[in-house]
């Protein structure tokens, strides 16, 4: 059913044409590249806070509103663009299967996120000029750390199989 | 001994045999590249956000400076020697390449400015007036970083 529909997808003329641009394809996926420093790299700052490897002397709160006001746009870019890239190649992309556990850690990652959210971002005023940083926050970071690398993994090498 | 030689005898080695003819090997040394660069251009984007003015102002320069050298040099390493890797299996490939030809030229110049003339001037401005707004540099710098990053890009796509 669903791949029913990414195959619709990826027939209908303007994917072709996507597919087939010698501008537009390489723009949209080399912006979707691009803006991971944006995204991604901010985010890995704030996961190395977190586990006390940078920014050290400054509180974690001030870090994470710093970092995440540049990389909430850079992550909205990142989706549309993938979007884009998605719609282009529906029914190849979904059968991929880099692009499917890329997909499964990207929503892990989200939920990841959420914990944190809702668990530590309201009492971070407790320990946030401190060391002790909670062990959970901390777990937290690790997991966002090794996730976006295997996220990056799985977006590069899924390439090679479309 | 010249650098075709080096070359030469890098792609005759055994290691740069095994790793070109592995299914996965480039693909996994190509995500490391990717790593590295998001790490480094991450790093580039976050001090000069700050240098011009316009994003992490509230974090104090010395640390954002210190953090975006050290974390940036870092993914500079990852990514130079990861590259490396992808260019030894297959260099008379990649030489002929003008994409490739042009990140080559444009690497080496924004790593010099960065590390020479940038990390100076920030230096300099360090510890005295902290606030004070580049533009110039700061352009300079992101221009220079993700002209290299879009012309790795431009290597598959036009030659």
């Amino acid at each position: 059913m669903l791949l029913e529909f990414f195959h619709y997808l990826q027939s209908t003329q303007l994917a072709i044409g996507l597919r087939q641009s010698d501008y537009a394809f390489p723009l949209i996926e080399g912006s979707h590249i691009m803006a991971l420093s944006l995204s991604v790299g901010l985010i890995l700052l704030f996961d190395l806070r977190l586990l006390r490897l940078a920014f050290q002397g400054d509180p974690v709160s001030r870090i994470m509103h710093q970092v995440m006001k540049w990389a909430l746009p850079g992550f909205l870019v990142m989706f549309v663009t993938g979007l884009i890239l998605f719609f282009a190649q529906a029914e190849t992309v979904a059968k991929n299967r880099y692009f499917q556990v890329k997909m499964l850690l990207l929503v892990l990652l989200g939920i990841n996120a959420l914990v944190y959210q809702l668990k530590f971002y309201p009492r971070m005023a407790d320990w946030d000029t401190g060391s002790a940083i909670p062990t959970g926050a901390r777990v937290i970071a690790a997991v966002s750390l090794m996730f976006w690398i295997a996220v990056i993994a799985c977006g590069r090498i899924m390439a090679y199989e479309l | 001994m010249n650098l075709d030689r080096i070359w030469q005898m890098s792609y005759d080695s055994k290691t740069i045999d095994i790793l070109r003819n592995s299914a996965l090997g480039i693909p996994v040394i190509q995500s490391l590249h990717l790593i590295g660069i998001t790490l480094l251009l991450g790093s580039m984007v976050a001090l000069n956000l700050r240098l011009l003015g316009i994003g992490l102002t509230e974090i104090n320069l010395p640390s954002l400076f210190r953090q975006a050298f050290r974390w940036g040099t870092a993914g500079l390493l990852i990514a130079v020697v990861s590259g490396f890797l992808v260019f030894l299996p297959d260099p008379a490939r990649y030489a002929a390449n003008h994409s490739f030809q042009f990140k080559m030229i444009m690497l080496p110049l924004a790593a010099l400015l960065q590390y020479t003339l940038f990390r100076r001037v920030i230096v300099k401005h360090v510890g005295a007036d902290v606030n004070r707004r580049f533009v110039l540099m700061p352009v300079l710098s992101l221009t220079l970083w993700f002209s290299v990053g879009w012309a790795g890009r431009a290597i598959a796509f036009l030659g």
